[in-house]
């Protein structure tokens, strides 16, 4: 029995002894995957990370490529979509489009770590964690990359949500167009006290935003909301016009080896580090690694195997004789590259490794091997240096429609090679958002709307010196329209901004916005941007007005009788912003669909 | 192998039967006078033996109880009669005659039975009259019956109220078990807790356990039932008991079965020639919107080499299944040791799963008042799908329908798949039509993978009797599970040496590890007590319970086919933990649980009967401050069948009536720290730390780090509660031949748990919240029948049946609705969204178009346009600008004159109105038959199967794939119209023809027989002489034939991904099909 009685105390012990194991502390655990603010910012570097992330959310391919750069281009119909966004190609772009809800999405992210870093960057100023010029530094990239993010926003979609603070329950309504473009002025006006000088800033942080970017934004957005005296005041403030340039050449403007130049005011930043492999993983999927894809996508299929951008021959003809833009912006068949960087790297297209190994093919075989002889020939029996020929331009390699004219604006970066040879898909050629060219050419219209015609053809003037290697033609006019015709000269100032516009800013991240900026044509009561694709795109006996199939070209080297991809429907009204996405509809119901979508 | 074992333990057995023989006659051979006969009592049931059965001469008190193989040995007088009884028996008499052996065969009374079988009931046992709350019980002969590889598919059809869904039919299974209907729509949100012999797995693992080594299995469905294990138990808890060992002696038995399995049955899809024809005749076609290039091969279909990749890829496959256990004891010691081999050849090429089990059960009690239990398993498991089983592992069997049916044009070396000497076919890579597709034998044959993982679940318990009544048990257990898996494809540049320029794939190379431990500590007292006509019992008890988790893992590229070293390969990538504290990825996190849970029953004259149960919980999962729950339930039944006026009604033998509410909980669906605000960083991009996560930035090419707020604060975080109520009655008819239970329940899960896609506009893409509620209410039917026609013939029969109304019925989002989410993604355009749930409609149902049939006449189209033109202005058109007669008419059900995304409407509920099993048993003399019908009625099968068998494009891609035989025969031309099939598209994607729509809903509704078996026990006098008390052959097929009007292989469709918004989708999923399985039952 006493053992018995041991046993029982023992026992009743064990009892008592959960309830002391049961000290608060049981279920108090340590997180060991990530890190709360009381934790996170106590350097420095810390909280310029918090703010680093905000620019990281442009990285992303369909934000930027499959939102932005088609918004910008194809719906200008300078540009159309060979692959499986073809549904740009005639303003049918459904509210399911997968990448608009990327952009839709990744905006919002990259505003709320806006929202989230001001608090924190002020928090860390009160604790002296940094400086107060540091900290006026990153609460003004914040305000500004906030304010930009809602720029492209509410170009792209009309009015959307305002979120200015953390915590919402993401259920807000959108505001007006107008609300909005007033938050972004007044988000760029604090940018601008806080932001740093370009002439200050250190080599290391060029990509960040400065003072002058700010300007910039802020007069685009005050021209949004029509006050055009405001936004003639931010352009004309010397931190844009003392320290931006237009650079002297045109072609160097997007070159490889000259990016962040001198007259770029945003450009978001890629990086290819040394040793780092072709990851899809790496930019493809949100928010993105530091690789791009953006570029050799569009190449010709003939040597990339890709070939998923395509440019309307309407673009090339419309360069003015000698304007030194066209090649540097679109080539069609028998166009030599004139990229310089293209050219040192690979003496040109004939240097690529489908060239190369298709010219090889037809030597092996000269006789019977009629694709690659006329595919990779000259016509003559030599290797082809040009993209395609007269005779057999460059349709693609797999039957789908192509025009034959390709983006040369975005062929730049030598160590792309597509899905050919080395398989270099990923690069790191930054994307430039805005640069001095743009700003001069939006004061252009400013002083025009202002009732400054001559200064403003002089604006227009600084930018055409440069696209003619000296003193502009006397005559503006454009080239030849579609039908091979003699465009007629341009005689009201407005029209001459938007032909700017567009030979200066196409196949950029411009061009529709500018185009819808510019509001209604009070002569005509119609808007610009329908006016305008109407104008470029089509003449009368060419085809019918819209027209959604691909028509036969009536003029130059592609009028084979036959369709390339090209449409020339005019802009469907209520189409010149996109639909809200869908799902972001479904997950906030006070969102209302754009009307006509 | 199996003949071996047999062999091998005949010897040792015989001795040890020897020696009990010799001690029984030694024990009782004071009582011999004339004669000695010997026999064994069996039972009609199974013809297992029935040890401890009283073996009585009639009108003396002389007799003996059978041993543990159930014989008996005793002396008779001429004349004589035997009485043979046992609890849960009908009584047998047997006039001795002029043989020396016998063989009684008992038949189970099931009233008897139901009045003394015990029921687990947590922390404890209950006998099963006395229960108040929902309990469903299946016991070992039932589990028996059905060759099952893991426990939970072996209660499909067997409880009421327990959903079971065989998710495909990949080796090692993939299944899924709901109770009560659907309360959360996170994907592990919905599960049972399992209990295994008082262990409550907190981490999974089921398919641990050896079914071969169950006692019984006893679900706990109402808040009464399940409330004692509170935060964790709103989903139903599975208890589990095995097998353990019993007093007098030892039982060896061993079961063996090698079953052979069909291949399945295949869609009919085209060949190379019909494919061919099929190119050209589209490429041709000037209405298609995207015209197709012309492909030399395919010029000539006759010349080409066709190739049925079902075939190329099915096979038979083969199982089997092993089992050897011994279990007994003396008065001091019972032990059961177990030890189960199981191995299945998938029918998929590549595919397998091995099982390895052992474990052992001792309990011990070395004096009256003092008493340890142990139980211990250990598995070990290798599985390996190098195909993936459905399009969530990675396109798998969809592509098998979906492959163009010929090589030719491809690899210069070999049009075949594989031509036996190194070459493996390929699609010609220049080709962009068909050059994304991989020829699969390629895959299977050159890559390699690896899955193995161990299982410990060990447990110990020490029980002391302080006075009588009064107990207190000590119970500390831990569980053990690890992980270890790699796999390596090799550098793939076949392509590009007979194609300069495409594409090289890099060599890869992956491993993960894992570790999960997990240790409890119960301590609990318990009194019961007698006092007159009441009954009292009550339990008390505290309980902490802790996971540590770690894993670590990478990817990267191999410097060649040899290497197997993390560390050597390039480019190494570390897994990603997402989400962020889930069981995934690289690095280790922390679960805790803190308890403390009471029980009080009172009975009152066996008719009259109360239960309040109670538990709190604190969990590590909510933030400080907010961990605690409280769970509390009550129940009353009464036995009115006890009282006086119907004590006597003959014709009814039981009638109880039950009724109970309570409060639950659930947190299965979240992962530690989800209510905090947590900051993370990325990686360089120079060390491919996984773009995903980078969240910095290249100034001027200068990589910067980046910090970003990936969850906000959201302290208000709570466990799901459930409000269950539950009103039962148990009848019992024809002396307890006849029993039926019904319960109405109606289960309220509010605040369920999920991790959800959130406006963007919070700046989090997903947040984990508390979501809404959704209702279940239904009904169970369990009725048992089983009569016994004469001493050669009984049979029986067993219905279980469960309707369950489910909706959900309330959203905190804002939104009235809540999208199909989660891994599913649906290759296809315009399946983005298959299911939308909207408040007041059931979980999961489908979204999509109405389909109105087949556009047939441009004139037709053109009235459809106008009335789009009239409404919308010019320009306009009613579906897509590409429309053409013989495209799909959809319905435009807002009557807005378009269709567009506005129009998608709910296509139907995957939830079936009810679902059932039926069993039907039956035995004359030496032979048992069982057949099990399973079946589900009223619910709808999303076939996104059949849309690709319509579509030759590969959509969302660019290229083409093979279409279905039938549609190939009656697609819609201008001369040969259809209503069903639209006109063939190179574009699918811009036609539209194939999105989500109803013209893919189907009736779900099947009947399935799962088994159909054949038994022989052979008779006991053969067996007498080899020391062996039974032997039992048996023949079994399962899936032997489905009555369903479901077009797809089999409907019987699951959950994707266990995520109730991805049910009922037929992706194409590992087809089930028939087994045809020999076994053999051997008890020594």
């Amino acid at each position: 029995m006493k053992k018995k009685y041991i046993l029982l105390i023992v026992l009743f012990a064990m009892l008592a002894i959960v309830p002391m194991a049961c000290k608060k502390n049981f279920l108090t655990q340590t997180n060991t995957f990530s890190s709360t603010e009381a934790a996170t910012f106590n350097k420095p570097q810390d909280v310029i990370a918090v703010v680093n992330s905000i620019y990281d959310t442009y990285q992303n391919s369909d934000f930027l490529k499959k939102s932005m750069w088609y918004y910008a281009n194809f719906l200008a119909h300078d540009w159309y979509n060979n692959g499986n966004d073809i549904v740009w190609n005639n303003y049918t772009i459904p509210s399911t489009f997968g990448a608009l809800s990327t952009f839709w999405n990744d905006s919002y992210v990259g505003i709320s770590r806006a929202n989230y870093a001001l608090p924190i960057i002020a928090d860390a100023k009160a604790k002296g964690i940094i400086t107060s010029d540091l900290a006026d530094r990153l609460t003004g990239e914040a305000l500004f990359l906030r304010g930009m993010t809602y720029y492209y926003l509410t170009g792209t979609f009309g009015g959307v949500p305002l979120e200015l603070k953390t915590g919402g329950d993401g259920l807000t309504p959108r505001s007006t167009q107008a609300q909005c473009f007033a938050q972004i002025i007044s988000d760029m006006k604090q940018a601008e006290t806080l932001l740093l000088s370009k002439t200050t800033l250190a080599a290391g942080d060029l990509g960040r935003a400065t003072k002058g970017a700010a300007y910039a934004y802020e007069g685009s957005a005050q021209m949004w909301l029509g006050n055009y005296t405001a936004a003639l005041a931010a352009f004309n403030n010397p931190e844009l016009t003392n320290n931006y340039h237009l650079i002297p050449q045109f072609i160097n403007v997007h070159e490889f080896n000259n990016q962040n130049n001198d007259e770029s005011l945003f450009e978001v930043q890629f990086d290819l580090p040394a040793g780092g492999t072709q990851d899809w993983a790496g930019s493809w999927q949100p928010p993105g690694g530091e690789l791009g894809w953006i570029d050799s996508f569009g190449w010709p299929s003939e040597i990339t195997g890709q070939g998923y951008d395509y440019g309307s021959p309407a673009l090339e003809y419309s360069y003015q004789t000698g304007d030194l833009r066209k090649y540097a912006t679109i080539l069609g068949p028998g166009d030599s590259i004139i990229s310089p960087g293209i050219i040192a790297q690979w003496g040109g297209i004939k240097g690529y490794p489908y060239v190369t190994g298709g010219y090889a093919s037809y030597l092996a075989a000269p006789t019977t091997d009629v694709t690659d002889k006329n595919r990779y020939t000259d016509g003559h029996g030599n290797i082809i240096n040009t993209n395609g020929t007269a005779t057999y331009p460059w349709y693609g390699t797999d039957g789908t429609p192509r025009s034959g004219y390709t983006d040369a604006k975005k062929w730049r970066d030598p160590n792309l090679t597509g899905g050919s040879g080395p398989q270099k898909l990923f690069g790191s050629q930054n994307q430039i958002l805005m640069r001095y060219a743009e700003v001069l050419l939006s004061r252009a219209e400013c002083k025009i709307r202002t009732g400054d015609v001559a200064g403003g053809l002089a604006d227009l003037n600084l930018v055409r010196t440069r696209a003619f290697g000296g003193t502009p033609p006397a005559v503006w006019q454009d080239g030849q329209q579609v039908d091979g015709s003699q465009a007629p000269a341009l005689t009201d100032p407005m029209q001459k901004v938007l032909s700017e516009y567009r030979h200066e800013l196409t196949a950029e991240y411009s061009l529709m916005y500018l185009l819808r900026r510019a509001g209604t044509d009070a002569t005509t009561g119609k808007p610009y941007d329908e006016e305008f694709i109407h104008n470029v795109n089509h003449v009368a006996g060419a085809g019918p007005d819209n027209n959604t199939s691909p028509i036969i070209y009536p003029y130059g080297p592609t009028s084979d009788g036959k369709t390339h991809g090209v449409t020339y429907n005019d802009l469907p009204a209520g189409r010149d912003i996109l639909p809200i996405p869908q799902a972001a509809i479904g997950l906030n119901p006070n969102l209302k669909q754009n009307p006509g979508y | 192998m199996k003949k071996n074992l047999l062999l091998s333990k005949l010897n040792s057995s015989k001795k040890s039967v020897l020696i009990l023989l010799l001690a029984i006659c030694t024990c009782y051979s004071s009582f011999a006078q004339t004669r000695q006969i010997t026999g064994t009592v069996t039972s009609s049931n199974d013809g297992n033996p029935v040890p401890g059965a009283s073996v009585k001469i009639k009108g003396t008190s002389n007799g003996i109880v059978t041993d543990v193989n159930g014989a008996f040995k005793l002396s008779v007088a001429p004349g004589a009669t035997l009485v043979i009884s046992f609890i849960g028996y009908d009584t047998e008499e047997v006039p001795v005659g002029s043989r020396n052996v016998y063989t009684v065969r008992l038949s189970p009374n099931t009233n008897t039975l139901a009045e003394v079988a015990v029921v687990s009931i947590g922390y404890g046992t209950t006998k099963k009259k006395d229960l108040t709350g929902a309990v469903s019980s299946v016991t070992a002969a039932t589990i028996a019956k059905n060759p099952v590889t893991t426990v939970d598919q072996a209660l499909q059809g067997r409880a009421a109220g327990v959903q079971v869904t065989n998710n495909d039919a990949s080796p090692g299974g993939n299944v899924s078990v709901v109770i009560r209907g659907i309360g959360s729509l996170a994907s592990n949100g919905n599960g049972p807790l399992y209990v295994i012999d008082g262990y409550p797995l907190d981490n999974g693992g089921i398919n641990n356990i050896n079914p071969n080594d169950i006692a019984s299995i006893d679900v706990l469905k109402d808040a009464s039932a399940t409330a004692i294990y509170g935060i964790r138990a709103a989903n139903g808890v599975v208890i589990i008991t095995t097998k353990k060992g019993k007093k007098g002696g030892a039982q060896v038995s061993l079961d063996a079965s090698v079953g052979f399995q069909s291949k399945p049955k295949e869609y009919s899809v085209l060949n190379a020639q019909q494919f061919a024809t099929l190119y050209t005749t589209i490429a041709a076609d000037p209405k298609q919107s995207v015209a197709l290039p012309a492909f030399a091969p395919y010029s000539d279909p006759s010349s080409l080499h066709n190739i049925d990749w079902q075939n190329e890829v099915y096979r038979t496959g083969i199982t089997q299944n092993y089992s050897l256990a011994i279990r007994g004891g003396g008065d001091k010691v019972q032990a059961a040791t177990s030890i189960g081999y199981y191995d299945q050849k998938g029918i998929v090429l590549g595919s397998y799963f091995k099982r390895v089990t052992f474990g052992n059960n001792t309990d011990y009690q070395p004096t009256n008042w003092l008493k340890s239990s142990t139980s211990v398993k250990y598995t070990y498991q290798d599985s390996q799908n190098l195909f993936g089983s459905n399009l969530q592992s990675g396109g798998g069997l969809v592509q098998l329908t979906e492959l163009p049916p010929t090589l030719d044009g491809g690899n210069k070396a070999t049009y075949l798949p594989y031509d036996g000497n190194g070459n493996y076919g390929f699609y010609n890579p220049k080709f962009t039509e068909i050059s994304s597709y991989t020829n699969p034998l390629y895959s299977i044959g050159n890559n390699r993978s690896y899955g193995l993982s161990n299982f410990i679940l060990a447990n110990t318990s020490l029980e002391a009797t302080i006075i009588d009544g009064l107990k207190v048990k000590s119970n500390v257990g831990i569980n053990l599970s690890d992980y270890s898996g790699s796999y390596y494809s090799p550098e793939d540049d076949r392509e590009n040496n007979q194609y300069p320029g495409s594409q090289v794939t890099n060599a890869f190379y992956s491993q993960h590890i894992n570790q999960t431990f997990n240790w409890l500590w119960e301590n609990t007292i318990s009194y019961d007590k007698t006092f007159g006509k009441s009954t009292i019992n009550l339990l008390g008890g505290a309980s902490e319970q802790k996971t540590f988790w770690s894993g670590m893992g990478g990817q990267g590229i191999p410097p060649n086919g040899v290497i197997r070293d993390l560390a050597q390969v390039s480019n190494l990538k570390l897994d990603t933990n997402i989400p962020a504290g889930s069981n995934s990825g690289n690095g280790s996190n922390v679960k805790a649980l803190q308890s403390y849970f009471g029980r009080a029953t009172y009975n009152y004259d066996d008719k009259y009967l109360i239960t309040g149960t109670i538990r709190r919980d604190g969990s590590s999962d909510f933030a400080p401050g907010h961990q605690f729950g409280t769970f509390p339930s009550g129940a009353v039944a009464w036995r009115a069948k006890e009282e006086s006026f119907l004590k006597n009604v003959d014709w009814l033998s039981e009638l109880k009536f039950r009724g109970s509410y309570g409060l639950v909980g659930n947190q299965g669906a979240i992962y530690p720290f989800q209510y905090e605000e947590l900051f993370s960083t990325g990686y360089a991009a120079s060390v491919n730390g996984g773009g995903v996560d980078n969240l910095g930035y290249p100034f001027n090419k200068l990589y910067q780090n980046g910090y970003a707020t990936t969850q906000p604060e959201n302290d208000n975080l709570r466990w799901e509660t459930d409000y269950t109520t539950n009103i039962g009655a148990d009848m019992a008819f024809l002396h307890g031949d006849l029993t039926l239970t019904v319960d109405w329940f109606n289960r309220r899960s509010k605040d369920f748990l999920l991790n959800i896609a959130f406006p963007a506009q919070t700046g989090f893409l997903d947040e984990t919240r508390n979501i809404g509620s959704i209702d279940n209410k239904g009904l169970e039917f369990a009725v048992n029948y089983n009569h016994k026609v004469n001493s050669d013939f009984s049979y029986g029969a067993t219905i279980t049946l469960t309707t369950v109304d489910n909706k959900l019925t309330s959203l905190t989002s804002g939104t009235n609705y809540i999208q199909n989410f989660g891994g599913l993604t649906v290759p296809a355009d315009g399946w983005g969204t298959f299911s939308e749930t909207y408040i007041g409609q059931p979980v999961g149902e489908f979204y999509g178009y109405k389909s109105l049939g087949i556009i047939q006449s441009q004139a037709q189209l053109d009235a459809l346009n106008a009335s789009a033109v009239a409404k919308h202005g010019a320009g306009s058109v009613y579906q897509k600008t590409t429309t053409q007669p013989g495209d799909r008419y959809f319905a435009d059900t807002n009557g807005d004159g378009i269709v567009d995304a506005n129009d998608q409407v709910s296509l139907g509920s995957p939830l079936p109105k009810f679902y059932g099993g039926f069993d039907l048993t039956a035995s004359y003399k030496n032979f048992d038959f069982n057949m099990y019908f399973y079946g589900v009625y009223g619910n709808k099968i999303f076939n996104f199967q059949e849309s690709v068998l319509e579509s030759l494009q590969n959509r969302s891609f660019v290229g083409v794939e093979n279409v279905g035989t039938e549609y190939y025969n009656n697609y819609w031309t201008p001369s040969r119209p259809s209503n069903v099939y639209a006109r063939a598209s190179a574009n699918d994607d811009v036609e539209g023809n194939n999105v989500a729509s109803s013209a893919y809903i189907e009736n779900g509704s099947f009947l399935k027989l799962k088994t159909f078996t054949v038994g022989y026990s052979l008779p006991s006098e053969l067996l007498k002489n080899l020391a062996i008390s039974k032997v039992r052959l048996y023949f079994t097929t399962q899936n032997l034939f489905t009555i369903t009007g479901y077009k797809g292989l089999d409907p019987e469709v699951g959950m994707q991904g266990g995520n109730a918004t991805q049910n009922g989708i037929d992706t194409g999923t590992y087809p089930s099909s028939r087994f045809y399985t020999v076994g053999v039952n051997v008890t020594f």
